[in-house]
């Protein structure tokens, strides 16, 4: 009778115990949303693991996700494109949205005139931040402000998750950071420019990429200089993101024995890989391994 | 340079990061498309030569005016004349039921297809039921949209309802014609997108249309019934579409689209004979056309496909009381095939396209079909946008 009796007071009083409904853009931020909202949160995402985050097709489904949030959570530093059609498409005019580059601190920002000469530079700098993991300690802080704005009485459980999954990710990077100095110095093959952060994190020297421009398809020309490179560097890793085609990359490897390893850059990207832990876990294994 | 001089200058080297102009400016992108053209239709000019187009330009210029509102303006270049496409303020949020509201000169969402500009479409020829029914440069009118998005869960479903001056809807050359005056015509669609997988989409819509399509003097031959009796003549389409798209990886994509269109309105003919006399009067007439395609994106830079069309009319007449969209009688096929290359992503397009198309006659004339190979170049200079499903 109690119970019931509650229940109908908080109907009445019109007290909103709902979670906080989130979307984020990619499964990386889903991932994070999920570590420190928990069961808060009821959150969804919008480019699948296995998809390339710079195109997404602006797909109706996708805005009734957005008409029904309260706040999207995204890369930022025109990496989704595509999400501002989407916001206009949702007619939510409450939605808040949360570009969590805003603390990051950026590489590559062109200083120069960035046209389409240049390929798909992207103006603000390379929004490939997520891998490195001391950026997501970064990005989850920035959630973790945001849903604790957007639920005040939650802030102290947000905040409890946040300490408890960089508690987590700092025990991780530790271990990363071991493994990855037998590599340290070494140069390694790219497909995309998309590695910087984690490149510079571990002290991997980017050689070259597969793509002759960002977002430019490989070339035979290209692929010939490559094999030159590949040769005198001696690189014996060519690393690329999973949803690209192998196929240049496979050409290049035929030719000078260099491997490639294709790894997830997003949480679900690859069937196992379930969480933004084991994501860089994958990367990382894959590079010890094939060094 | 005393204290304040440097204060000044540093707050207008600062003013200059801050408020960078290309932060307020709107998006601005320029399409060029260039077609050379070869046809194998007797007696022709053109026949086995190489033809250049005259290259057309769209010029789009967008953005947001404040938080609830854009506007867009697309200025194109065609046939050595500029013209203004499109141009239009859009309300997007912030309104009762969440309504958007669009009013201006633009593409009417009379189907799918309509309001996707040429440049993005897989294939190279405008569907004959388009050119038939709707006029050359597509469904172009001058009004407003409301658009609503209805209660339907996690389905999207879309509610259209447009009210439209007419004006492109009408373009007879006709000896009878007489101006339609104010007569507003009207648009509605409902459109359902359903997403089958994570990588396979449907939407269908249902879209109808009515309205006065012209005004016209009715013609008597009895010289005792005056001639000039003007007749408001009214059409009513219903349209239905679909757009299937399966995806299964980032270099894949098999899209198939198609819609057809019911047309019933009156059209002024001679029927009754009264003392040997023709008199013309306002008949109710069925006709309509479909088109469907399918388009194999095979690779990051490939894709090949096939379309096939029919339309009610004649695709080359003169637009009159009795020809084209007023023409029952006799209809046009075509069928058409293309390989498009896409170097890098979208910038830049080429397409080689074959179109064959058939002729009709109810009275028997023999007429050959007719064959054009086509080569398209098309480029797009400045900020491409998602692509819609």
């Amino acid at each position: 009778m109690k119970k019931i009796l509650l229940t109908l007071l908080i109907s009445i009083s019109g007290i909103n115990y709902a979670n906080i409904k989130v979307v984020t853009t990619t499964t990386v931020i889903y991932d994070l949303v999920k570590e420190i909202g928990k069961d808060k949160v009821t959150v969804d995402y919008i480019a699948r693991g296995d998809q390339d985050p710079h195109f997404v097709e602006v797909l109706p489904s996708y805005m009734v996700k957005l008409r029904n949030a309260q706040i999207l959570f995204r890369i930022g530093m025109g990496l989704e494109m595509w999400s501002n059609q989407l916001i206009d498409g949702s007619r939510n005019s409450k939605l808040k949205i949360v570009d969590l580059a805003t603390d990051i601190d950026k590489k590559e920002v062109p200083n120069f005139k960035a046209d389409a000469s240049y390929g798909d530079v992207h103006p603000f700098g390379n929004p490939h931040y997520w891998l490195d993991p001391e950026n997501a300690k970064i990005m989850a802080k920035e959630i973790f402000e945001s849903l604790s704005a957007e639920s005040n009485n939650d802030e102290s459980y947000f905040k409890k998750n946040l300490d408890d999954f960089n508690s987590r990710l700092d025990k991780k990077i530790s271990e990363w950071s071991k493994e990855m100095s037998s590599v340290k110095g070494k140069s390694f093959l790219f497909f995309h420019a998309s590695w910087i952060y984690f490149a510079d994190r571990y002290g991997l020297k980017q050689a070259g990429f597969v793509e002759p421009k960002p977002g430019i398809a490989p070339s035979p020309s290209h692929n010939a200089e490559l094999v030159q490179l590949i040769k005198s560097k001696g690189i014996k890793i060519i690393v690329m993101d999973n949803f690209y085609s192998d196929s240049a990359p496979n050409q290049l490897a035929q030719l000078t024995g260099a491997k490639v390893i294709k790894v997830p850059t997003a949480v679900y990207g690859l069937k196992g890989v379930n969480s933004y832990i084991d994501m860089i876990d994958y990367i990382i294994n894959q590079i010890i391994q094939n060094s | 340079m005393n204290k304040n001089n440097y204060i000044i200058l540093l707050l207008l080297l600062l003013g200059g990061n801050i408020f960078p102009q290309s932060n307020i400016n709107p998006d601005i992108s320029l399409i060029g498309t260039f077609d050379s053209f070869t046809n194998f239709i007797k007696g022709t000019p053109e026949y086995g030569k190489l033809n250049f187009d005259d290259p057309e330009m769209e010029l789009f210029v967008d953005g947001y005016l404040n938080p609830f509102a854009k506007a867009a303006a697309n200025i194109s270049y065609e046939n050595n004349q500029f013209g203004v496409e499109e141009l239009y303020g859009n309300i997007v949020n912030g309104l009762p039921l969440d309504m958007q509201i669009k009013a201006g000169k633009f593409l009417v969402g009379f189907g799918k297809l309509n309001t996707v500009h040429p440049h993005a479409w897989p294939f190279l020829e405008r569907p004959l039921f388009h050119q038939v029914f709707f006029g050359e440069n597509g469904f172009n009118e001058v009004g407003v949209n409301f658009s609503f998005a209805l209660p339907t869960g996690d389905l999207f479903t879309g509610l259209d309802l447009g009210v439209f001056k007419g004006k492109s809807i009408t373009p007879l050359t006709d000896s009878n014609y007489v101006d339609r005056g104010v007569n507003p015509l009207f648009v509605g669609r409902l459109n359902t997108f359903i997403p089958i997988d994570d990588y396979t989409n449907l939407e269908v819509g249902l879209s109808g249309s009515y309205g006065a399509y012209a005004k016209g003097n009715l013609v008597f031959t009895n010289p005792n019934i005056n001639n000039g009796s003007v007749n408001t003549f009214y059409y009513c389409y219903y349209g239905l579409d679909f757009k299937f798209k399966y995806s299964p990886n980032a270099y894949s994509v098999l899209t198939i689209q198609g819609e057809g269109l019911i047309d019933n309105r009156s059209v002024p003919r001679f029927e009754q004979f009264v003392n040997g006399f023709t008199t013309e009067t306002p008949q109710n007439i069925s006709n309509g056309g479909a088109f469907i395609y399918a388009d194999y994106k095979f690779d990051k830079q490939y894709s090949f496909g096939v379309k096939y069309d029919y339309t009610a009319g004649i695709i080359d007449d003169t637009p009159t009381f009795s020809t084209l969209a007023n023409d029952d009688k006799n209809s046009t096929r075509g069928i058409e095939a293309w390989l498009g290359y896409y170097p890098a992503e979208e910038t830049t397009v080429l397409r080689l396209g074959i179109q064959h198309l058939s002729f009709n006659y109810a009275n028997g004339t023999n007429r050959d079909g007719e064959t054009t190979l086509k080569l398209q170049f098309i480029f797009s200079l400045g900020p491409h946008k998602a692509h819609p499903f």
